[in-house]
């Protein structure tokens, strides 16, 4: 168990700087979530944690050990590869055993906590079965009992969740969360699925281009998004990113007005409005922030996606499951103006702090 | 009116034509070794009759008797079978550490292709060019007439490309399985022999039965480096009996008709592993 911290941390790849000025102290115990889209330095920010990638330049500590150059058996990490990397050679009770194996502990003991693990994840049945004779969700546990059969100062794992169907998704991310809090071991986990980093972390670093965008508590990063990078990032649907700007405190776009939004004159801006804090209402209410066409009603079960034209993009409403509008019908949207975020639209950062 | 079937049929013209084309492929393939055989078991009066006498004959053991008593034959089989294993066996240990290096490390600019061609290009001459020199070198350390010599110029030809094929093979490994390997407390080495070699293992059969084939038949360089009749290889052996006044056509068949067996003994006992596919299941569901 250990903290891992990054100092001034750089990646390049010959001319490509897969990761740039990297620093963040992840703490003893906690489940810290890279999020970001693909390509953006999160995979190998893992894997310089593992030492499959050397840091081009700054220092990596895991607990006080400064880890740069050690090879990745010192390091005692367990990681979990997207690709779950089974040895398919091996049966399920080998691949799990192998860390156990290579450090030479005894077959008994071996066994022992094989068939604990095995049990902890439900396997005990399948311990004789080859890799290819398992389902995906099996597969994903041996995966996940190779990492836990022993006791790592830190787990990696890497977009764990993103091979398996969207049920047995939502269970192993259940299953992981509670896994973690049992075992109380510092996890790292990369993902581009911003529900998985909101359920599963205590906090959650959005990166991207090799920078991170943010680092809080999933709700800080949800309820005070401070670039337009993870506004845009966090939520579903995603928050509706309007260009426009603002003179006067008034922000306004096509038909969108939208007073007090704080600073008096920002052009280009960016205001950004959650789908919950926008609703449908009659046409002729007082105060409506804008009057358009519905351009398509999406019932989702729990509530109706309601899209409006705006301009030459769409703005997206949440609104009541029994929402009854119709395409191409006019009505009026209101915002809640307490809950908006204002972009300062050339440097891309919050403009209404 | 649509005429073409809108439905699957079973039968027809096709599958005959292809059963066709395999009848005449097995055909080419076969038919010589059969006509070896027979000619091995034949008569001299009746390997030379005219019209062929295909099945009418009395068969006789006497050329292999003449090939494995009278000459010695034996001896130049197990020669054979020595410079044959020995090469196989080197090459693959170097050839297949060399191809792992190929395939996985990281080399600065542009050397891995570098030095893959350059590994290449030494096959890129035809092997009589280098047939003078090697006779020089080995006649100066004193090796000409020994099997070691012949095992040393075999391996350096076969390693280029034992090398470039198990470097492919290995190359078509997900490198993840060697990496989880290496986080779960294994190194590099470790990772190479418990899984990559292991899942290597129909591109290492294929590779052996390559280089065996190619060292049990290569003929130049055994005929240049090797005279004596405890270095001699088969088919050097086998040249010999073409002499001056007759071609012993007996001999000669039935010294070529075992000179075939091993081989066809190997590629059987290693064929389950040219079976692709055990990598499958590793990666993804």
């Amino acid at each position: 168990m250990a903290s891992v911290t990054f100092k001034n941390v750089y990646k390049k790849f010959g001319e490509f700087v897969a990761v740039a000025d990297f620093n963040v102290e992840i703490r003893d115990k906690e489940f810290l979530v890279l999020l970001g889209p693909s390509g953006c330095g999160k995979t190998t920010t893992m894997r310089m944690i593992a030492g499959l990638e050397e840091a081009t330049s700054g220092d990596i500590y895991i607990g006080t050990d400064r880890v740069n150059g050690l090879l990745p058996k010192y390091r005692d990490v367990a990681m979990v590869f997207q690709s779950y990397a089974l040895y398919p050679h091996l049966t399920v009770e080998d691949n799990i055993g192998y860390p156990l194996k290579i450090r030479k502990i005894p077959l008994a003991e071996r066994k022992r906590r094989i068939a604990e693990v095995a049990r902890r994840v439900e396997l005990d049945s399948m311990l004789s079965r080859l890799p290819k004779e398992l389902s995906g969700g099996q597969r994903q546990r041996v995966a996940l009992a190779r990492a836990i059969v022993r006791t790592p100062r830190v787990f990696l794992m890497d977009e764990p969740l993103s091979n398996l169907d969207a049920k047995l998704r939502t269970q192993m991310r259940a299953e992981l969360k509670h896994l973690q809090h049992e075992l109380q071991v510092t996890t790292i986990y990369v993902t581009h699925d911003q529900i998985e980093a909101m359920t599963l972390a205590h906090r959650v670093a959005v990166m991207n281009k090799g920078m991170i965008e943010q680092l809080g508590t999933p709700r800080e990063i949800y309820n005070n998004p401070r670039t337009l990078f993870v506004a845009g990032f966090i939520g579903s649907p995603p928050m509706n990113l309007i260009p426009g700007e603002v003179r006067d405190g008034v922000f306004s776009s096509g038909g969108l007005q939208v007073a007090g939004v704080g600073r008096a004159n920002i052009s280009p801006a960016v205001l950004g409005v959650r789908p919950e804090d926008a609703h449908a209402v009659e046409v002729d209410e007082a105060d409506v922030n804008l009057v358009a066409p519905i351009f398509a009603v999406e019932l989702t079960g729990e509530n109706t996606l309601v899209s409006v034209r705006l301009g030459g993009q769409l703005m997206t409403l949440r609104a009541d499951k029994n929402f009854a509008g119709q395409i191409d019908q006019q009505i009026g949207v209101k915002i809640a103006t307490d809950r908006v975020f204002l972009f300062d639209g050339e440097t891309q950062d919050r403009a209404d702090f | 009116m649509e005429t073409r079937p809108r439905y699957r049929t079973i039968g027809g013209i096709l599958p005959m034509l292809a059963y066709l084309a395999m009848a005449l492929a097995l055909f080419i393939t076969v038919f010589p070794v059969y006509w070896l055989a027979q000619n091995s078991i034949k008569l001299d009066i009746d390997i030379f009759a005219v019209p062929p006498v295909w099945f009418n004959f009395s068969p006789t053991l006497k050329h292999y008797e003449a090939a494995f008593i009278g000459q010695p034959f034996l001896i130049y089989a197990f020669n054979s079978l020595i410079i044959a294993m020995a090469t196989t066996i080197v090459s693959l240990i170097f050839g297949t550490m060399a191809g792992y290096a190929l395939a996985r490390f990281q080399y600065p600019g542009r050397w891995r292709y570098q030095i893959s061609f350059w590994m290449l290009s030494t096959r890129m001459m035809p092997p009589i060019v280098t047939i003078i020199p090697l006779f020089i070198f080995f006649n100066f350390f004193n090796l000409l007439n020994t099997k070691f010599a012949v095992v040393v110029a075999y391996t350096a030809f076969n390693l280029p490309f034992v090398t470039w094929m198990m470097k492919s093979y290995f190359q078509d490994l997900p490198p993840e399985l060697e990496e989880a390997a290496m986080v779960d407390g294994d190194t590099r080495w470790g990772a190479f022999l418990r899984i990559a070699l292991p899942l290597a293992r129909p591109g290492i059969a294929a590779t052996a039965i390559f280089s065996l084939i190619l060292s049990w038949n290569e003929f130049l360089l055994a005929l240049i480096l090797t005279q004596t009749e405890r270095s001699m290889t088969l088919p050097v052996g086998i040249s010999g009996r073409v002499t001056q006044y007759t071609t012993h056509w007996g001999e000669i068949s039935a010294a070529g008709f075992l000179a075939s067996v091993p081989i066809i003994v190997f590629a059987l006992l290693v064929q389950k592993h040219l079976v692709r596919g055990l990598s499958l299941g590793a990666v993804k569901g």
